[in-house]
């Protein structure tokens, strides 16, 4: 690391202040509109502010609480708990089905614009990844067009003599539907309740009406996870390639036991971003029916603002982001757990080495 | 993949991409053709791509002068104004912070750069309130200050630069250095004309990143004045209901928001390209 | 490597906090109870949800004349989501002068010490008795209504002529409600289709002599509450009614269905006018909701004046509003964008000027204010969520409204 520097002292004094000088705006913005608010935050979380008052002062409307907007969150029967308990619950779903879908769709589209000899390439490359660059309110406004009782999709459905729902004000959870396709509903077994909901309802699977943002998500995600996917593949090297193709192997054989150990490091990115991503899920529920019908859009990102700004309990609110934060930090701890415990943790060793090189 | 692909494994490999291009472009031709239809017409074909009849109205309302409560040219020239100064702003800083991370001994700099990292790791969704409660404590709440000023660096775009600077061989500002210019005039002069690549790259994440900003200008403005295009449409669209759906209009809006990003995206794809691997680094 | 700066910085960040805290906090005030005025003339700010261009140009021009004669200058801000608007406003240091407020919102801001309560000062004014109620929380009346709307009973009056319906045949209570929308149901049409939540079912609770609250109470496990409740089941078991979502292909909300023909009658208030400019085709008439097993009931909507606890220019503010509240001004109103008058005065001008509105103008005298108790609009969220999801054959209306009472209840305790 240590180079010898031509100039001694003089130009290390120099080097010194001007480094200061350098990073200090960077310093002072994020530590002014990041680092500080982000401790202000936590001591409201710590409060009942109701937002008529000064919040750092104390007396009615910013009384100290303790820890108790948090453990309201878990323990106090009420609608506090079970919106966020059912907010939760639409985040897992919602997880569940975009990280795999988004992942493999964009995957998928990397092996097929990597193909060799393929004409057009850029411009499949380029229409794929376009709708990653476009603000993700633009893109929900074209979907709640598309989506709506007389819109695109519906004509199509129509068209092919399919039904038409109307996703936006369908709170029916697509695991309940399945069920009560094959004659399940509501049985005995699941009505013991965990955290105030039963768990008929936390088995719900994700509702219509978040199925159409789960849809929009991975379509407008798949672009740019393809593009990493891509650099990924470019970098494999060309005698992988041959050996397997003078092994014989089906092009499915070779994908799972060469080119996807071979893209590991990338794989743990995309899933990675995706957990992060997905966690933090607000802007589509803001235009896309925030938090209708019945509750089965909600996010906890959403929530949380709502409970702040439209309900005046920005304590309670600020609470549910940090118990989100931690949700995000726990998450991907494990996923880094359990992704390095399978493969004699090389790739990831070496992963680490080009992050903080 | 085998050297000689079959020509029934070609079709198929051409079909598959046709109609995912198709999937993936044709909510964005729609979303034109309705801008220029009539309310009834949008309703009645949402899948045609010919607006039958050819109708202006919704363009006439966002461009015409009568529409006081949709002021779109105002937040037209929001958004501009500060896509700009927040992405000179941004490539200024960003560079200045990353260079000298990479580049300048000083004594903290590794605990700067941790601290950067740590910094990075917190999740947007948890600066809502806290961004709230700091522009209202600086008692700049609603102003071009409070939505320009926290956005002049961001912790993707220093890191990106510190990367880039790690990868550049040092030899040549090394050289300008012996000549006795400053280390500024070295960066300026010398370090930054080399970066050509990586500050193109920053400039276009930084405008896509803040003309399309939405949550930031959420909680810390509340006027029509101050609103963005991407505010101003997202409160349009989630407005009140049962007054008329008015499609046409609300995708015209959101075409507009999309067509500068798009523009600069076709214009200079290859280093969009780049951009979202190296974006990647971006919690 | 990481844990350390994490909590350093966390450390810095909190000194320099505890330092920057002892030179007070900028931009957050503390709000004042008794009347703030400035003296000469001063800039008012006025943040209105308006309903279109027609509103908006409408409230300018009021406002604008009254601030020429006075030498006060006024500015209209047309907000596009005023609840989250003025949520985030009330927080800051300040808020707008004057500002819409909905009936629903009174109890939650009163409470936050938001609102300025000046219902005393222009308590003469003649308002209709239940809109004062509405704008009236813990005993106070807070801020002068500024228009109102009722439900009424549109019906379309081609498929009414087409079902061999005569004008002897509007009904007059449920059973002749019941005949009509059972002969109106014919293949694709529903007889009546209504919105999914308490504000269009909630007038069969009010019928049948319920409502959520009585004395700022809870009283949803009343009888009558679940009697309306099930007459609306009653009525989808015959499939002669349907909630918005029900229809096919389902509607955004009850007049979308009148309109695309989907439904014979539906139940919506004095917006169903401007609504119904999207499908131009639609003849149709209102009449007044029939009568429940308790007699006469419907929902009142409406919006006051509020001011704020934290404006300076307490006493310019309400003399803007006493401009704006005279029957005069209202008509004017009326005029531009349709809202009805909240004076028993203007209403009767209303009423005289547009007879095909005469059944809103009629429900007025009878009308419910919504629930306006702080903390419950997030409870009636509930219950509507659990109400939407009702079908002629599923759901438990006596089980929403025990949970309703039970959230109720805690939060109006908490």
């Amino acid at each position: 690391m240590r180079r010898t520097t031509p100039g001694g002292k003089g130009i290390r004094g120099r080097e010194g202040i001007a480094g200061w000088l350098f990073v200090s705006p960077m310093i002072i913005i994020l530590g002014l509109f990041l680092v500080i608010p982000v401790v202000m935050a936590l001591w409201v979380s710590l409060t009942n502010w109701n937002g008529s008052v000064n919040p750092f002062q104390g007396g009615p409307g910013a009384q100290f609480v303790g820890v108790r907007n948090y453990t309201d969150l878990f323990a106090k029967d009420g609608l506090t708990r079970s919106n966020f308990m059912q907010s939760i619950g639409n985040t897992f779903w919602y997880v569940l089905f975009v990280v795999p879908l988004q992942t493999a769709l964009a995957l998928g589209l990397a092996l097929l614009v990597n193909t060799k000899m393929l004409k057009a390439k850029g411009f499949f490359r380029t229409a794929f990844y376009f709708p990653s660059v476009t603000s993700s309110i633009a893109i929900s406004t074209v979907f709640l067009f598309l989506f709506s009782s007389t819109g695109a999709v519906n004509a199509l459905l129509g068209a092919i003599g399919l039904g038409q729902p109307n996703w936006f004000s369908d709170s029916r959870g697509l695991v309940h539907l399945l069920l009560g396709a094959v004659g399940v509903d509501n049985p005995s077994w699941a009505q013991g309740e965990v955290l105030g909901r039963t768990l008929w309802d936390w088995f719900s699977g994700p509702s219509v009406a978040l199925t159409v943002i789960i849809f929009l998500v991975v379509w407008t995600t798949s672009g740019t996870f393809m593009l990493m996917f891509i650099a990924a593949l470019q970098d494999l090297p060309v005698e992988v390639d041959e050996a397997a193709a003078l092994d014989g192997t089906s092009g499915w054989q070779k994908l799972r036991h060469v080119t996807i150990p071979m893209i590991r490091p990338t794989l743990f990115l995309v899933i990675t971003l995706g957990l992060i991503g997905t966690w933090q899920v607000f802007d589509q529920i803001y235009v896309m029916g925030k938090g209708n019908p019945d509750g089965t859009t909600l996010t906890p990102a959403y929530l949380s603002y709502q409970q702040s700004f439209g309900n005046f309990k920005y304590g309670s609110g600020a609470a549910m982001a940090f118990v989100v934060f931690a949700i995000i930090v726990v998450l991907t701890r494990i996923q880094r757990w359990a992704l390095s415990d399978k493969d004699e943790r090389r790739p990831l060793l070496r992963r680490r080495k080009a992050v903080t090189r | 993949m085998n050297r000689r692909v079959s020509p029934v494994k070609q079709v198929v490999l051409y079909v598959a991409l046709v109609l995912f291009a198709i999937l993936f472009i044709y909510p964005f031709f729609i979303q034109i053709a309705t801008s220029f239809k009539t309310d009834p017409d949008a309703a009645a074909h949402p899948l045609s791509l010919i607006p039958n009849p050819f109708d202006l109205h919704a363009w006439k309302q966002i461009f015409g002068q009568g529409s006081a409560s949709v002021p779109f040219l105002t937040w037209m020239k929001n958004s501009v104004v500060i896509a700009v100064v927040v992405t000179v702003a941004r490539v200024f800083l960003d560079s200045l912070a990353g260079y000298a991370l990479s580049r300048l001994r000083f004594r903290g700099r590794g605990f700067v750069f941790a601290a950067l990292l740590a910094v990075m790791s917190v999740p947007s969704v948890a600066l809502l309130i806290p961004k709230f409660l700091m522009v209202n404590y600086l008692g700049i709440y609603d102003t071009y200050t409070a939505m320009i000023l926290p956005l002049i660096v961001d912790g993707a775009g220093v890191f990106i630069m510190k990367q880039f600077f790690d990868s550049v061989p040092v030899s040549i500002e090394e050289a300008a250095r012996m000549d006795g210019a400053s280390i500024f005039r070295t960066f300026w002069s010398v370090v930054l004309p080399m970066a050509r690549p990586a500050l193109i790259t920053l400039t276009i994440l930084s405008f896509q990143g803040s003309w399309n900003e939405f949550t930031h200008f959420l909680v810390t403005t509340q006027s029509l004045e101050h609103k963005t295009l991407v505010t101003g449409l997202a409160s349009l669209v989630s407005g009140q209901l049962g007054t008329g759906t008015q499609y046409p209009l609300k995708l015209g809006a959101a075409l507009l928001t999309t067509i500068p990003v798009a523009v600069i995206f076709f214009a200079l794809q290859r280093y969009f390209i780049r951009g979202a691997n190296e974006g990647g680094v971006k919690g | 490597m990481r844990r350390t700066p994490i909590l350093a910085v966390a450390l810095a960040a909190t000194s320099a906090l505890a330092l920057s805290a002892c030179g007070g906090g900028g931009g957050f005030s503390s709000n004042s109870a008794t009347q703030n005025s400035k003296s000469g003339p001063v800039k008012l700010t006025m943040m209105i949800g308006s309903s279109g261009d027609a509103e908006t140009a409408a409230v300018k021009e009021a406002t604008s004349a009254w601030a020429k004669k006075t030498g006060n200058t006024v500015e209209v801000i047309a907000a596009s989501d005023l609840g989250q608007q003025l949520g985030q406003a009330f927080a800051s240091s300040s808020p707008p002068d004057l500002f819409y407020t909905d009936a629903s919102k009174i109890g939650t801001y009163a409470k936050a010490g938001n609102l300025f309560a000046y219902g005393d000062q222009v308590k003469d004014a003649g308002f209709v008795d239940s809109l004062v109620q509405s704008f009236t929380y813990d005993g106070k009346f807070y801020c002068a209504p500024k228009d109102s709307s009722t439900l009424g009973l549109q019906i379309n009056t081609d498929l009414w002529k087409k079902a061999g319906l005569t004008d002897a045949d509007i009904p007059k209570d449920w059973a002749g409600l019941e005949t009509v929308a059972k002969k109106l149901t014919s293949g694709n049409v529903t007889g009546l289709v209504i919105g999914n939540d308490i504000n269009r079912s909630g007038a069969f609770m009010k019928q049948a002599g319920g409502w959520v609250v009585t004395d700022g109470k809870m009283s949803a496990d009343a009888a009558g509450n679940l009697q309306g409740l099930q007459e609306v089941q009653k009525m989808m078991k015959d499939g002669s009614l349907k909630f918005n979502t029900q229809t096919k292909p389902a509607a955004g909300w009850g007049g979308e269905a009148f309109g695309k023909g989907l439904a014979a009658m539906t139940i919506e208030g004095n917006w169903i006018a401007g609504g119904m400019k999207d499908f131009p085709n639609i003849k149709y008439k209102t009449v007044e909701l029939p009568a429940g097993p308790a007699g006469k009931g419907t929902l009142t909507f409406t919006n006051c004046w509020g001011i704020a606890a934290k404006s300076p220019n307490q006493a310019q503010a309400v003399e803007l509003v006493k401009s704006l509240i005279t029957p005069e001004q209202q008509m004017k109103f009326a005029d531009a964008f349709g809202v009805m008058p909240s004076t028993t005065e203007g209403l009767k001008q209303f009423g005289e000027k547009y007879p095909d509105s005469k059944a809103f103008v009629d429900g007025a005298a009878y009308g419910q204010g919504p629930v306006n108790l702080a903390g419950l609009d997030e409870v009636i969220g509930k219950f509507n969520s659990q109400l939407g999801t009702m079908t002629g054959t599923s759901g438990d209306p006596k089980a929403w409204l025990s949970d309703l009472q039970k959230n109720g209840t805690a939060a109006l305790a908490g």
